[in-house]
């Protein structure tokens, strides 16, 4: 033993090395490198706690809790020696068990190929520097359990965020795109693309509900730090991405238009649903896994995901990794989560895929609210329209009896205003410029008076008096109602009716009413000039026959906005009409079991298409 | 000369017929209600009558009853603001019903209609 190990330097070494940033790895390895070059021994190592096999002489050191030497003065007396621990028995070495109350860290290991014999020194600085190494193992331990810890908090506090931001609304929409773009997003889940596939209501298939991502990797790299730079919070953050960017991506119209039926299959959205387990394709190594993955149902979706390959390989496929997880609602699969990494091509990994399924269990929650909020409402809206009309109804009711008593007391006194005005009308020279002023009264009055008949028509539910008519002769009358005024204008008429009208079953009077206000308002809407086209004709529809009347102007067709309207009563675009023409029309065509229909064409006119029952023609 | 007996509660209305139907060569004479029409039924002999419905005491319908009791083949035109009764059983005795209307004509062909001057 010509030069003994610098003990002080060895220490030293050793705890810098051990307090050094290094891995674990590199510590070790350099500790050992300094421990066989300061002993001058052919080797010293960790015999790490599985390489201690049982019954073996290194388990018994590990049991004894006590170091074993062998040199010149020990020689080596154990008798078990396992074929495994042969390599380690030499003429000198030293065992160090590694240990403490709850872990074995391994045994330390040095060993010499010539014989020698351990000084007490020397076996004193192996076991301090044995405790050593077991500091160091430790705090790694230790800190990389810290480091666990630390990364679990985080993405609970993420998904705690995330879960605040879906918290903020049940709007439907917004809940759906606020959940993919937290997964897209990048400092939430972090994956290029999100797609969400909802199951209908019936259960029989899976529809593309909405999807983010953006197209392209350029696109990738400038929404994104962009966006997280504009506000602090994640929640925040979410919510501000929804109400500022519309989803218009090419993406998200392929997805929408994705229906999958939901049945035993080989695609991965529906086994998804079925199954109710998540799904991790990865990058497919060679042909036999793409069998596994692919899908021959050829739906949008396999060109968009890596799902089928087959006879369209020649349209290169994108080839990438893709992951599914299902959406739970209350204890049933209502939905499934598509991901990917389109762009930066990044492994999913089972850690990605339980976080994913950590965050799809709360966001399942949160849509399965919001589309049973949207059914709520729904069913709301109906109940608020429901009451809407009984309110309509009864304000119809009372509004009749007002009306008709309130019609009835009119009339008289119109008579007079109008009658005189008439005979003052005729007194006056042809000449006179008061003509104007009785004309207007005479106009007026007439005005006034089929208002009244309307509102009685309307209000009244008048004893229909059926009768097989003519729909011509009826239509006839109702023209020669017509005042002078309207007619006398540069409107063209244009009558054309079919020589064989079979009889239609109808109240005179009411039909007479109908055809007037429809006439009328044709004359109305064209205002002195244009073509006004009336055509009957007989036809047949599914075997039964009918009577068509079309009504048609060039009065410069309805207000688009105002098409949905025109058969609610007091609704009107003439602010100086009562707007009870075409609901009358309505109630009695309806009444009639007719049809009534508009082809409406805004700037240039109107076509009022009316469809009653023909009546059977008995041959003589 | 054909002569009208224009029974209405209302002096405007028998104003404006009475003239109107002078105007057309008619002689008029006015009631201002059911028995008043009755009174005068064998004094003017009237050729045709313009009843009113709605009327205090008697109304024209019951006097519609009343006059054909007598006179079955007088011409007789309901006229009223109501429309309702046109079709109505009660009205059935009379020759016609016009809706007054300010517009005359409508009442003046009936009429002429009805004298067989059409």
């Amino acid at each position: 033993m010509s030069d003994h190990p610098n003990g002080y330097d060895l220490l030293k070494t050793t705890i810098e090395l051990s307090v050094s940033s290094f891995p674990i790895e590199t510590k070790l390895e350099k500790i050992f490198q300094c421990i066989t070059n300061g002993f001058q021994s052919d080797r010293s190592l960790l015999l790490r706690p599985e390489m201690i096999l049982k019954e073996g002489f290194l388990s018994r050191v590990i049991e004894e809790k006590k170091p074993l030497w062998v040199d010149e003065e020990r020689p080596f007396k154990e008798d078990t020696i396992l074929p495994e621990e042969r390599d380690l028995v030499c003429p000198a070495f030293g065992c160090i068990p590694l240990s403490d109350e709850n872990s074995i860290q391994g045994i330390i290991y040095i060993g010499f190929s010539k014989g020698r014999t351990f000084s007490s020194n020397e076996t004193e600085l192996l076991l301090l520097l044995a405790k050593e190494i077991g500091v160091t193992i430790r705090n790694d331990q230790l800190h990389r359990g810290a480091d666990d810890d630390e990364r679990r908090v985080r993405q609970l506090s993420t998904l705690w965020e995330l879960n605040k931001a879906l918290l903020t609304t049940v709007n439907f929409e917004r809940i759906v795109h606020m959940t993919l773009t937290a997964i897209t997003i990048g400092n939430g889940l972090g994956f290029n693309r999100a797609m969400l596939f909802l199951v209908d209501e019936k259960g029989h298939v899976v529809k593309g509900t909405m999807a983010v991502g953006p197209n392209s990797a350029e696109e990738a790299g400038t929404i994104w730090p962009a966006l997280s730079q504009r506000s602090r919070n994640l929640s925040e953050l979410v919510t501000q991405i929804e109400s500022s960017t519309e989803n218009h991506s090419v993406l998200n119209s392929i997805v929408k238009e994705i229906q999958i039926p939901l049945e035993d299959g080989q695609c991965i959205i529906s086994k998804t649903v079925l199954e109710g387990r998540p799904f991790n394709i990865r990058f497919p190594l060679g042909e036999e896994e793409w069998v596994q993955t692919r899908c021959e149902r050829g739906c949008h979706l396999s060109s968009e995901v890596g799902c089928y390959v087959g006879e369209h390989l020649s349209r290169d496929p994108k080839v990438y990794a893709f992951a599914t997880v299902p959406l739970w609602g209350k204890g049933k699969v209502i939905g499934v989560i598509l991901v990917d990494n389109l762009f930066n091509q990044d492994t999913i990994t089972d850690e990605d895929i339980r976080y994913l399924t950590m965050f799809a269990s709360q966001a399942g929650l949160a849509i399965e609210n919001t589309l049973l909020y949207r059914n709520l409402e729904e069913i709301h809206q109906e109940l608020k329209e429901a009451q809407t009309f009984l309110v309509h109804r009864e304000k119809m009711a009372a509004l009749g009896e007002l009306s008709t008593s309130i019609a009835h007391e009119i009339r008289n006194p119109l008579v007079s205003i109008g009658g005189f005005a008439r005979r003052l009308d005729r007194a006056l020279p042809a000449d006179a410029s008061e003509k104007r002023y009785t004309r207007t009264i005479v106009k007026e009055v007439e005005r006034v008076e089929n208002i009244l008949s309307n509102v009685l028509t309307y209000t009244k539910e008048e004893a229909i008096c059926l009768k097989m008519l003519d729909l011509r002769e009826v239509i006839e009358e109702s023209l020669s109602m017509i005042s002078e005024g309207l007619r006398n204008g540069g409107i063209q008429l244009m009558k054309s009716f079919s020589d064989q009208i079979p009889p239609v079953k109808g109240d005179y009077y009411q039909l007479k009413q109908a055809f007037f206000n429809l006439v009328s308002n044709a004359y109305e809407s064209m205002r002195g000039e244009g073509k006004l086209s009336i055509r009957i004709h007989p036809y047949k529809k599914n075997g039964v026959s009918w009577v068509g009347v079309e009504v048609e102007d060039t009065g410069g067709g309805i207000d688009p906005e105002a098409l949905h309207h025109i058969f609610n009563p007091f609704y009107t675009t003439k602010d100086n009409r009562l707007g009870l023409g075409l609901p009358i029309i309505h109630k009695i065509v309806t009444s009639h079991q007719g049809q009534i229909e508009v082809n409406n064409h805004p700037g240039t006119g109107a076509t009022f298409i009316l469809t009653f029952p023909a009546q059977e023609v008995r041959e003589k | 000369m054909k002569r009208i007996l224009v029974v209405d509660d209302e002096e405007s209305i028998r104003l404006l017929y009475k003239e109107e139907l002078e105007e057309e060569g008619f002689v008029v004479e006015v009631a201002r209600d059911g028995l008043e029409a009755l009174e005068q039924l064998p004094l003017f002999k009237p050729d045709l009558i313009t009843l009113d419905i709605k009327m205090p005491g008697l109304n024209g319908i019951e006097t519609l009853k009343r006059i054909r009791e007598t006179e079955r083949q007088l011409p007789i035109v309901m006229c009223s603001a109501y429309g309702e009764y046109k079709q109505d059983l009660t009205t059935w005795a009379s020759d016609a019903y016009v809706v007054k209307c300010a517009d005359l004509t409508e009442l003046k062909t009936t009429i002429r209609r009805l004298l067989g001057l059409l």
